[in-house]
């Protein structure tokens, strides 16, 4: 989630009021402050919220918040509309690669250092989020003064050149995607293209090869006056991103004029009228809970920002630059954020319930009560492992997926697959605890995952010098007298244990558990240099557990 | 009145005797740290005298133990000698061990160097050797040799300090104390007349150790406890599960960042879905439901196959919720949870998550505060806040804060009303009141844990030590 640094000074003046008065509310609108500096603060907002990515933008919802001005602010009526002056022909052959382009003039912009920091940081937050790394939606801001209009959006194949930003010599689709930092950076966003999309002047120059350079002769200096944004991509967000910039530009004082895009249809940009969305008063009574009146209900929409009009149903106007609104849920959240969340008076819900615990906790709790009864320490451990210390280390065979969940992308080696044993990692644990005083006796009772399904283990371990088979018997005896299970024992094949001193616990003829003596080789494995003896069994054959969900 | 040990220790010394402390302790059959509280115990009540004495005594140094065992080096040098008498040559063969042989050679007046050459005038006797094997056996020798070995670094001095005990007298009734009841005594009644040695009660024993819950488990047994007497039900679910179940039934979109390979633990495999319900939830993501837009763009039926490591228990709630669409329905579950993290002392790429649910018709925003409110209430935390948020699957949004004495307000996990996008394809009928949290930052805070690391390799002395009580 972006974090947006707001500096105290420019706040003030946008919003109109001391920080204090904003430190104290602006968390109640929607976001987390992370951190309070003398000169600035640096706030989290969250994802769905991309027009409060500039200071522009939290200015404006300050001020409806802090009920310094309320309600829709009408950004359409400072778009200048001409429908000959700014054309963009959109040629078919970019349909394919990156259909989508809009776009928009701004004139008379004040090139402050404050208003072009805050541009770029937009344009670099909106770049990440709704254009998820500038792969479905990106943004070029070139100086209009050095464009000829019209201009022609089309694709070329890898040949073609122009003197990319930055950059004092032409170089081709191909160079600048191999050497050109951005190109390096963004390439990946067009592998696999043969043709590549262009924006085009009236001069034959290239102005933008998006998603990944502008030209060098767009360049935005600090005598550029006048602006012209271009905004690519493959769907809405691409007009979503642009209405978020365009009422950026207009909270800064610049005019806008449209831009005309000719391709099968004909489209003019921006489109800042507001969206309207009809609420019933019981959908809103629902949600929250509880009922509000009419004019609640207004004035709280209003200090949100929303144009709002009540009829027989609530009327709500939607700003263009809100373009996380798809529901009419999302405005009643809106409803209940501009009333405050600190208003609203909790009310524990009457809905009835059975308890009950899930019946593998309950055979966890079980075990676990005859476990501690006969003296061993509860650990955990995690579920992730490796085939090493799964297997190998345990001198255990097993393959992917018949035997164990192999993870696709480990992030190390010591993560690669999810545990199928407990018993290796009580080993580990052993291994951790060899300055600690022996006796030692730990257990853990989870789950385990075999042919991707959870099962749930209970593993067992002692180590002293002295311990032996006899020992660990007694406690598997001990474990079976007191769950009250019938059992039988045959000779193990487990090589994670020593021969001879092996035994498989049989349960309804079937093999449900290992115990014995660790095999010494096993031990020097896990760097263990005292005898250990160990169980473990799985739960989920000796007791009937059902369906886990 | 005399303590057990006192008189285990007195019993059968004599007066007027003196003894070593080691030798009344080993007669006592007396640790000697016990022998020793004992007899300061019985000096204090005027029984005994403690003497403490000192006594140096000496011990070979490294080279002491060097010498000892390969020969002095002027002894070698003799050797030599009767091979060559070349200066050079003998410096190579003996390296450092030459000049310390020529000047203790010297000093005796046993050789002479000239032109590069040794010649040995006399064959002189090298006592020390004998000396240092006598140190070594702690034997009596000389002291003219003592310093010479001191000054040659191959003896150092030890300080021995030793007690010693004088019995000035005993007490009178001794034999009448019972040390030890035994079940013979018990059986004769012989203990009636006699009386019982006191035990020194502040004496510490030996640590014991039973079986114990891990403390992490301890807080999760809390937490369900908690749920149950909410009237909850609690519901548990596999770790593989589809992409479909973990995010697209939740209405993720399938370009959202939290599904990235960066992020998320997939499997490399594919299984087949209820077609109808991802036809319906497919709906959903490209053209809304319940009067919903929807994400638009195309929604891919192999993305939602995709196995995966569940990222949150939701995968379970909400799958839950799909079989039993009816209200009411009051569900937890509180389970490992997978993100693909490097480990650090805050992060852990797998952890344990809370989970609750409410399902039913005349609910809404306020009652999922008073739930939050009533189970933080319960959790200990008796002040609580309510801050907007945001999670992709709910709306309203909010997240929890607590209050905690000495650190302040924190946020505690995050909350909502599952979206109609989520609970209509799903036929999930009414309003899901949802909320979560992290099992591993409540666990921070109620065992004062800095590093989340420490719950998964436990040590045992940790263990063993640690608290029951949370």
């Amino acid at each position: 989630m972006p974090v947006i640094r707001l500096y105290w000074r420019e706040l003030e003046e946008l919003v109109g009021v001391k920080r204090d008065v904003i430190l104290k509310r602006i968390s109640m609108l929607g976001c987390d402050v992370e951190r309070v500096y003398e000169d600035y603060i640096d706030v989290e907002f969250f994802p769905n919220r991309p027009d409060l990515y500039s200071i522009e933008g939290v200015a404006r919802a300050l001020r409806g918040f802090l009920e310094i001005e309320k309600g829709l602010k009408d950004y359409k009526k400072s778009v200048k509309v001409d429908e000959t002056k700014w054309k963009i022909f959109v040629e078919s052959s970019v349909l394919d690669v990156r259909p989508r382009i809009a776009g928009c003039v701004a004139k008379n912009v004040k090139m402050s250092d404050e208003f072009i920091r805050s541009l770029i940081s937009l344009q670099e937050d909106l770049h990440w989020t709704i254009g998820r790394n500038r792969r479905k939606m990106a943004i070029g801001i070139h100086d209009l003064s050095k464009i000829s209009f019209p201009l022609i959006y089309k694709a070329v194949d890898s040949k073609f050149s122009f003197v990319p930003l930055d950059f004092n010599f032409k170089m081709t689709v191909e160079e600048i995607l191999k050497d050109h930092p951005k190109g390096k950076a963004f390439s990946f966003i067009l592998e696999g293209k043969e043709k590549f999309p262009m924006i085009i002047d009236s001069e034959g120059d290239a102005i933008s090869f998006p998603p990944i350079i502008n030209s060098e002769k767009t360049r935005v200096t600090e005598k550029t006056k006048d602006l012209f944004i271009d905004v690519t991509g493959f769907d809405e967000n691409v007009d979503r991103a642009l209405n978020i910039i365009a009422c950026m530009l207009i909270d800064r004082g610049a005019e806008i004029e449209s831009v005309v895009v000719h391709s099968s249809r004909f489209e003019v940009f921006p489109k800042l009228e507001a969206k309207v969305i009809e609420i019933e008063r019981d959908e809103i009574y629902s949600l929250l809970g509880f009922k509000l009146n009419d004019e609640e209900i207004k004035d709280s929409l209003e200090k949100m920002r929303f144009g709002c009009e009540i009829g027989e149903k609530i009327k709500v106007f939607v700003p263009a630059y809100r373009v996380d609104v798809m529901h009419a849920w999302d405005v009643i959240e809106d409803i209940a954020i501009g009333l405050g969340y600190d208003k609203i008076i909790p009310e524990y819900p009457k809905t009835e319930g059975v308890a009950s615990p899930h019946p593998w906790n309950e055979v966890k709790d079980l075990v676990k009560e005859v476990m501690i009864g006969l003296g061993f320490v509860e650990v955990l451990t995690f579920t992730l492992s490796n085939e090493k210390e799964m297997y190998v280390n345990m001198k255990r065979k097993a393959k992917p997926w018949e035997n164990y969940v192999p993870l696709m992308h480990p992030l190390t080696s010591d993560h690669t697959l999810v545990r199928t044993s407990i018993l290796p990692k009580l080993l580990g644990v052993l291994n951790f605890n060899k300055h600690h005083e022996v006796p030692q006796k730990i257990f853990e009772v989870g789950d385990v995952v075999r042919a991707m399904k959870n099962e749930l283990h209970l593993a067992a371990c002692i180590t002293h010098p002295r311990t032996n088979f006899s020992e660990i018997r007694g406690y598997v005896q001990a474990l079976m007298r007191d769950l009250g299970i019938p059992w039988d024992v045959k000779e193990s094949e487990d090589e994670a244990f020593l021969e001879g001193r092996r035994a498989d616990i049989i349960v309804n003829k079937e093999v449900v558990g290992t115990f014995g003596e660790i095999n010494p080789e096993v031990l020097e494995n896990f760097k263990i240099e005292m005898p250990v003896t160990a169980f473990e069994i799985d739960l989920s054959k000796i007791f009937d557990l059902g369906e886990i969900l | 009145m005399l303590s057990s040990i006192e008189v285990k220790f007195i019993k059968q010394l004599e007066v007027g005797k003196k003894y070593l402390l080691k030798d009344a302790a080993d007669i006592a059959n007396l640790s000697l740290d016990a022998a020793k509280k004992a007899a300061m115990l019985l000096q204090q009540k005027g029984y005994l005298k403690i003497y403490e004495t000192k006594e140096i005594s000496y011990k070979l140094t490294e080279d002491g133990e060097k010498f000892l065992e390969e020969g002095f080096p002027e002894e070698k040098l003799l050797n030599l000698l009767e091979k060559t008498k070349d200066v050079e040559e003998l410096k190579r063969t003996m390296g450092e061990d030459f000049s310390i042989a020529v000047s203790w050679l010297k000093k005796k007046g046993s050789v002479e160097i000239k032109d590069g050459k040794i010649f040995l005038l006399s064959r002189p006797k090298i006592p020390e050797k004998d000396v240092l094997k006598t140190v070594k056996e702690k034997g009596k020798v000389d002291e003219k040799f003592v310093e010479i070995l001191k000054k040659r670094k191959l003896i150092e001095e030890v300080e021995n300090k030793f007690f010693e005990v004088e019995i000035l007298k005993k007490p009178s009734i001794i034999e009448d104390y019972i040390v030890e009841v035994t079940p013979e005594l018990i059986l004769s009644g012989a203990w009636r007349d006699k009386k019982f040695l006191a035990y020194d009660v502040r004496v510490q024993s030996k640590d014991v150790y039973g079986g114990k819950i891990h403390p992490y488990e301890r807080i999760i047994r809390e937490c369900r406890k908690i749920f149950l007497e909410m009237g909850f039900k609690e519901i548990k679910g596999h770790y593989v599960q589809t992409a479909f179940w973990n995010f697209d039934s939740l209405f993720q979109p399938q370009d959202h960042p939290a599904r990235d390979m960066q992020d998320t633990f997939y499997l490399d495999k594919y299984v087949d879905l209820d077609e109808k319900l991802a036809e319906k939830v497919k709906i959903a993501h490209e053209k809304g439901v319940a009067g919903s837009t929807g994400w638009g763009g195309i929604w891919s039926l192999e993305k939602a196959k995709q196995l995966v490591m569940r990222t949150h228990t939701t995968t379970i709630t909400i799958h839950y919720l799909a079989r039993n669409p009816n209200p009411p329905q009051k569900a937890f579950c509180i389970d490992r949870v997978y993100r693909r993290e490097a480990i650090d002392a805050t992060h852990l790429p797998e952890f344990d998550q809370l989970e609750g649910v409410v399902l039913d018709e005349k609910v809404g925003f306020k009652h999922l505060l008073g739930l939050l409110k009533e189970f933080f209430a319960k959790m200990g935390f008796e002040e609580v806040r309510f801050r907007p948020g945001y999670f992709p699957y709910t709306e309203p949004s909010v997240e929890p804060e607590v209050y905690v004495d000495e650190i302040g307000w924190i946020e505690l996990g995050g909350a909502g009303i599952f979206r109609k996008e989520v609970t209509e394809p799903l036929g999930i009928k009414g309003k899901v009141l949802a909320w979560g949290l992290g099992i591993g930052r409540l666990a921070m805070l109620k065992l004062g844990l800095k590093d989340l690391r420490k719950l998964y390799l436990p040590d045992l002395g940790w263990l063993r030590n640690a608290r029951v009580r949370t």
